[in-house]
């Protein structure tokens, strides 16, 4: 099958647009170098790993948690922005660390990598 | 002297002995390597480490968490060292240009009679640190000239920046509690020299402990030694000390020394206990300055050497040693002086060490940009100051690089790892020594 010089633009134009909407964030699609980026310098992983309990949960067990959930991408944005009462293992409670940006697209950014693991 | 890299023969080193690898010979292309990250830790003490400063880390480090139970993420070394070399809450004095972070390789042998510790890195200069301090002669006195970068008159522009490059291995074998998770950070405290609340010679001078075991500063402690760890001002009594070091509470210290120990193939030996200790014996080095005058007590010895002291223009090009045995004679008073002429302030010396402070050798080398270092090590040492290596056995140990002209904190230090003498298949540890055929 051979295409038309019409029939090629549109599709080149056409994977513009997929390319596109794969680098920026979408409900599915996420920055993963910058989430990464985020979590780090903000101590993050100190706390959580992704496959492994350090003083807090691994990301992938918090995904599960959320999985099908809904409202969970609002309830992990809730989580490392207002400082909530977090339980640790061994009983005790303490406040959880609030993330040094409010820019709504970095952190749906993040909390879509962390719930995607 | 010719410049750096020692040839010394096995009888020169004192290791005589019929089962023991030749450590010039040794093929350490077959020993494997361990890459152990190194980082700048600033003020990061004991006390730091414990505060509400180390947020929602204090009462884990309290409690004895390991430090890689949270700084376990890629490149956690790299990211503290490289933000804290800086400058701010945890270093008041940063030095411009100082790296944050060293890569050092370690690589580890044994036969019947030593161990064989291998270690390589990078120096920031473009030349090894085998310089020390120096007396020199102002036209009236002899005075101190050249200091480590920390202190204020290099920090003030009025003093070069000298000190000798060092390699240290902090090592216990189980018996210092909480040492396996939180390695030197144990003996680092708040009130020492150049961190947070530097002691004064009052407080010293009020303390019983230091004053009984004449000493005028504050050095690395074990927590144990104090009956509050985090007030160096409080301790325990000298009895209740003599039974931590029976009960082996307490940790080795060797340090390679690019000028005051690597002179005569040796690394020193000493120990941390209630302060930062040499062991029983004799050094082998000395102070060169005499007590009363200030003059230097031994200078080069012209006939052999060409010259009885140098210049700051001499600084770098070839080894200054002042070696009491090859190349040094007493200081002649009347020989001429003139301002700016300089000579060592320690005199160095393999045949006068002795005792269990003379236990480690080394061979050592620089060569673009790096610096390898072999510390050679009896097995199973006696001394009630040294911990024993045994074939089979596991150590807990931390490690420490001083590099560009710099002491106390000024270093890249190691969170702990573990070092195996041939351990089993199955046992796991960081460095595990190989045996040598
Ligand atoms: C000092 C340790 C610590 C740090 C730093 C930390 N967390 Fe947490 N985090 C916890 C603990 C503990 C929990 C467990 C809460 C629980 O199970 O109740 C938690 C829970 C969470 C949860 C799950 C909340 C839920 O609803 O179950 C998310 C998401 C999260 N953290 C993200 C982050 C992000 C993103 C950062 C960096 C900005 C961060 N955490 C930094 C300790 C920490
Ligand atoms: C419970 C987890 C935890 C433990 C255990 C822990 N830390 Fe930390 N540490 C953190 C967190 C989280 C931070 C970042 C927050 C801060 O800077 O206060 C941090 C920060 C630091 C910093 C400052 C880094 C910077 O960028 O300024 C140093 C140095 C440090 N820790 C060293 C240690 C050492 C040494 C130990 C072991 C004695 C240790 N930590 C044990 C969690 C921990």
């Amino acid at each position: 099958m051979s295409h038309s010089p019409r029939a090629r633009s549109l599709l080149s134009t056409l994977l513009a647009c997929a390319t596109l909407a794969l680098a920026t964030p979408t409900a599915t699609a996420f920055d993963e170098a910058a989430a990464k980026a985020l979590a780090k310098q903000n101590d993050c992983f100190k706390c959580h790993a992704v496959d492994k309990t350090k003083k807090g949960p691994s990301y992938q067990k918090i995904a599960a948690k959320y999985k099908g959930k809904p409202d969970g991408e609002e309830k992990a944005i809730k989580n490392i922005t207002m400082g909530q009462k977090v339980k640790l293992e061994d009983g005790t409670e303490e406040d959880h660390k609030i993330i040094d940006t409010k820019d709504p697209k970095e952190l749906k950014n993040l909390v879509q990598w962390i719930l995607a693991q | 002297m010719k410049k750096t890299a020692l040839f010394l023969s096995l009888a020169a080193l004192g290791l005589g002995s019929a089962f023991a690898a030749d450590p010039a010979k040794i093929n350490w292309a077959k020993v494997p390597v361990t890459q152990v990250p190194l980082f700048y830790p600033g003020q990061s003490t004991y006390e730091w480490l414990r505060s509400d400063e180390h947020k929602n880390a204090a009462k884990e480090v309290k409690r004895g968490d390991a430090c890689t139970a949270c700084h376990d993420e890629e490149s956690a070394e790299k990211d503290i060292g490289n933000k804290i070399v800086k400058g701010g809450r945890l270093e008041p004095t940063p030095i411009p240009g100082k790296s944050g972070y060293k890569d050092l390789k370690v690589q580890a042998a044994y036969d019947d009679s030593n161990a064989y510790l291998r270690f390589q890195w990078k120096t920031d200069n473009p030349y090894p640190g085998t310089e020390h301090q120096y007396l020199r002669f102002d036209g009236k006195e002899w005075k101190v000239w050249g200091f480590p970068k920390l202190d204020k008159p290099v920090q003030q522009g009025k003093e070069p920046g000298i000190y000798e490059d060092r390699l240290s291995v902090m090592l216990d074998d189980g018996k210092v509690p909480g040492f396996n998770k939180q390695g030197c950070w144990l003996t680092c405290h708040d009130g020492q020299r150049d961190n947070p609340k530097q002691f004064t010679k009052e407080e010293v001078a009020a303390n019983p402990l230091l004053t009984s075991i004449k000493k005028s500063d504050v050095r690395k402690y074990l927590p144990e030694t104090r009956t509050d760890p985090s007030n160096w001002k409080t301790g325990k009594t000298v009895e209740e000390i003599a039974k931590l070091k029976a009960d082996g509470h307490f940790l080795d210290l060797i340090q390679w020394r690019a000028h005051r120990s690597h002179a005569v193939g040796m690394a020193d030996d000493g120990y941390v206990l209630e302060f930062r200790l040499s062991d029983s014996g004799r050094d082998m080095f000395s102070g060169n300055s005499d007590n009363a005058t200030h003059a230097p007590k031994f200078m080069w010895d012209e006939k052999k050497v060409g010259y009885k002291s140098i210049t700051a223009l001499q600084l770098h090009k070839g080894d200054h040693f002042l070696i009491r045995e090859q190349n040094a004679v007493p200081f002649d008073p009347n020989a001429g002086w003139k301002e700016g002429d300089m000579i060592p302030d320690y005199l160095i010396s393999r045949e006068d060490a002795m005792g269990s402070a003379a236990d480690n050798k080394a061979i050592a080398s620089w060569k673009e940009g790096m610096w390898t270092v072999v510390i050679i090590r009896p097995l199973g040492l006696t001394n009630d100051d040294d911990k024993a290596l045994k074939p089979g056995a596991v150590y807990n140990v931390g490690f420490a690089v001083h590099d560009d002209n710099i002491t106390t904190r000024g270093h890249q230090v190691s969170f702990e790892k573990t070092l195996g003498l041939g351990v089993t298949k199955g046992t796991k540890v960081d460095i595990n020594a190989v045996k040598l055929p």
